[in-house]
């Protein structure tokens, strides 16, 4: 009995996989019609009545992402300071709700790239599709759907907590009941509800990490990027906002976590990439790559894949 | 839009009355000095109070010169806190940041006048305006609060950190001071008060406080000019902070990683 419902569970899966597949083929055939039809118009017509047509352009977005299943798309990303690559033609897509960890060794490259999503850097070259919009083209779009956690306590340190939430939450023109109704389930949930109500001066280094998530996340965005969220927390604080991190993917947000932490991305993440002298060099799930580069955890993992280039002094 | 630019301004004039250097550049000092001016050269003691009548309209200016200052190291502070990093990933326009320092400091600017106002008449001094001598001081105050915004833009751009800005905003301060304030210049060196806003503004309220017409040519031009100085140097401001300060954070991200 078990054996049939598991094959028929299996059969079920291929067919939802065929039929998905079946629809991103019939997209493309959808748009070579279009694309057929507009080229035979244009064949009827003499030169001068040709070159007054407007041809309707896909978006970038829609040609890469055609299912629409995509948060973040990115096809040959690169960032160069003046002589210096930063970022090297990386190419990656992170579907909706997946909780993706990027890691790296310092200067790898990370934070450049996220500063190239979050609309704080300008590509040199390539595209980055964000939650559908181009960020060299829809960035007002882009910042409306998403929350930043950045390294460093960004907040101001002479308001309270929850002045600085508040703030935050205006900043992105919320209701003020929905505000203060998410600035308390955080709070409380946090356990910084009593200390909200004091200035963020005094916050412990713990309370400053988890006032700079809460703030990330006031807006409920869809894509939230996490940049070392964890950094500077007591073990039983770094578990309490592991279990946060978990919460969140429950909601169905698409997470972007940069971490140093190499044992935090195993236990929370979906899929990780390793990022290293700007370029993208291993992508998969944590059991793909352990299995692929047969370590025991992803932090030998790491050690091989970054160790050997360094050694190869790529 | 109007939410987001409430918001910062209550979140700035929040940092007036928590942050002590604040507080005291901005509204303790302007009221010391009034009244350090105010005992030396004023009626008080049963003294000649024909000095500190001149020299009142340009305390009004001196204290709103230093609102240079305090916008200078607010945003270098924020830029070296990562604030303007994280403003800039939500909605929020530059437009309607810069915007809401300025609201911000023009109210500083009316409650300076306040201020100094007040205690002046407390220090024997008796000004001859009537009520539209008055609100026409209080425009030229905002108009000078706006140039003194765009000369902290300016500022902030050239300093690196809260402390550079601190020193270097006596680049503009300095000169307001001396040449465009109370003290008399000999005629040689006049032509520089031409150049400088303050000097616009103590002119015109030195002529409205000693019963002079607000609405006469002289003085609607000198509001002309002031509008237009103001106008100018905050869009200078802007523009040099926007185009520069992307270049100090694409550096700090440059050094920081080593990249």
């Amino acid at each position: 009995m078990d054996n049939q419902k598991n094959m028929s569970d299996l059969i079920d899966g291929l067919k939802k996989e065929i039929k998905s597949k079946n629809n991103e083929i019939a997209g493309y055939i959808d748009k070579i019609d279009a694309l057929e039809q507009e080229i035979t118009k244009l064949r009827k017509l003499n030169p001068g009545e040709a070159s007054k047509i407007k041809i309707k352009r896909e978006r970038p977005e829609d040609i890469f992402d055609p299912d629409g299943a995509s948060a973040i798309i990115i096809k040959d990303l690169v960032k160069q300071f003046d002589d210096v690559t930063a970022v090297n033609g990386i190419n990656l897509e992170i579907k909706k709700g997946e909780l993706f960890g990027l890691l790296g060794p310092n200067g790898a490259g990370k934070t450049t790239t996220i500063n190239m999503l979050v609309g704080l850097l300008d590509p040199t070259e390539g595209t980055a599709i964000v939650g559908g919009y181009d960020v060299k083209k829809d960035l007002n779009k882009i910042k409306e759907m998403i929350g930043v956690c950045p390294q460093e306590a960004s907040f101001y340190k002479f308001l309270k907590g929850r002045e600085n939430v508040e703030l935050f939450g205006n900043l992105f023109e919320m209701d003020k009941n929905l505000l203060k109704e998410r600035a308390d389930k955080f709070f409380e949930a946090s356990g910084l509800k009593e200390a909200s109500n004091r200035k963020a001066k005094g916050y412990s280094g713990g309370m400053i990490r988890q006032l700079n998530l809460i703030i990330a996340l006031i807006n409920d965005p869809k894509i939230v990027f996490l940049d070392e969220p964890t950094v500077g927390m007591d073990p039983r604080a770094r578990r309490k906002t592991w279990n946060f991190i978990g919460d969140l993917k429950q909601e169905d947000k698409t997470i972007i976590l940069t971490t140093h932490y190499i044992e935090e991305a195993e236990a929370l993440c979906d899929r990780v990439g390793i990022i290293d002298y700007g370029e993208l060099i291993a992508l998969g799930t944590p059991k793909e790559l352990m299995k692929k580069h047969d370590a025991k955890d992803l932090e030998e993992v790491f050690m091989k894949i970054t160790g050997r280039r360094i050694m190869e002094g790529v | 839009m109007i939410q987001r630019v409430l918001a910062l301004v209550k979140m700035e004039l929040l940092k007036l009355i928590r942050e002590p250097a604040n507080l005291f550049m901005n509204l303790l000092f302007p009221a010391i000095l009034t009244l350090v001016f105010g005992l030396a050269f004023g009626g008080l003691g049963g003294g000649d109070s024909s000095v500190f009548d001149m020299m009142a309209p340009g305390l009004f200016a001196y204290a709103c010169i230093f609102i240079i200052m305090t916008v200078s190291m607010s945003f270098t502070d924020d830029r070296e806190n990562g604030l303007l990093k994280r403003i800039n990933v939500t909605p929020t326009t530059s437009t309607q940041f810069i915007g809401s320092h300025i609201i911000t400091n023009m109210f500083i600017a009316v409650i300076q006048l306040t201020i100094v106002f007040l205690l002046s008449l407390l220090m024997g001094y008796r000004p001859n305006v009537d009520v539209f001598g008055v609100i026409m001081a209080f425009i030229f105050m905002l108009f000078l609060s706006l140039c003194s915004v765009g000369l902290g833009l300016i500022t902030a751009t050239i300093a690196k950190s809260a402390g550079a800005a601190s020193g270097l905003s006596f680049i503009f301060i300095l000169p307001q001071m001396f040449f465009g304030t109370f003290i008399v210049l000999p005629e040689g060196i006049r032509i520089i008060s031409a150049f400088l806003p303050s000097y616009y503004v103590t002119d015109a309220l030195t002529a409205i406080f000693d019963g002079v017409s607000p609405f006469t040519i002289e003085i609607l031009m000198q509001l002309g000019i002031i509008a237009l100085m103001g106008v100018g140097i905050v869009i200078l401001g802007i523009f040099l902070f926007k185009k520069y300060c992307k270049v100090y954070f694409k550096q700090s991200i440059f050094f920081f990683f080593n990249l």
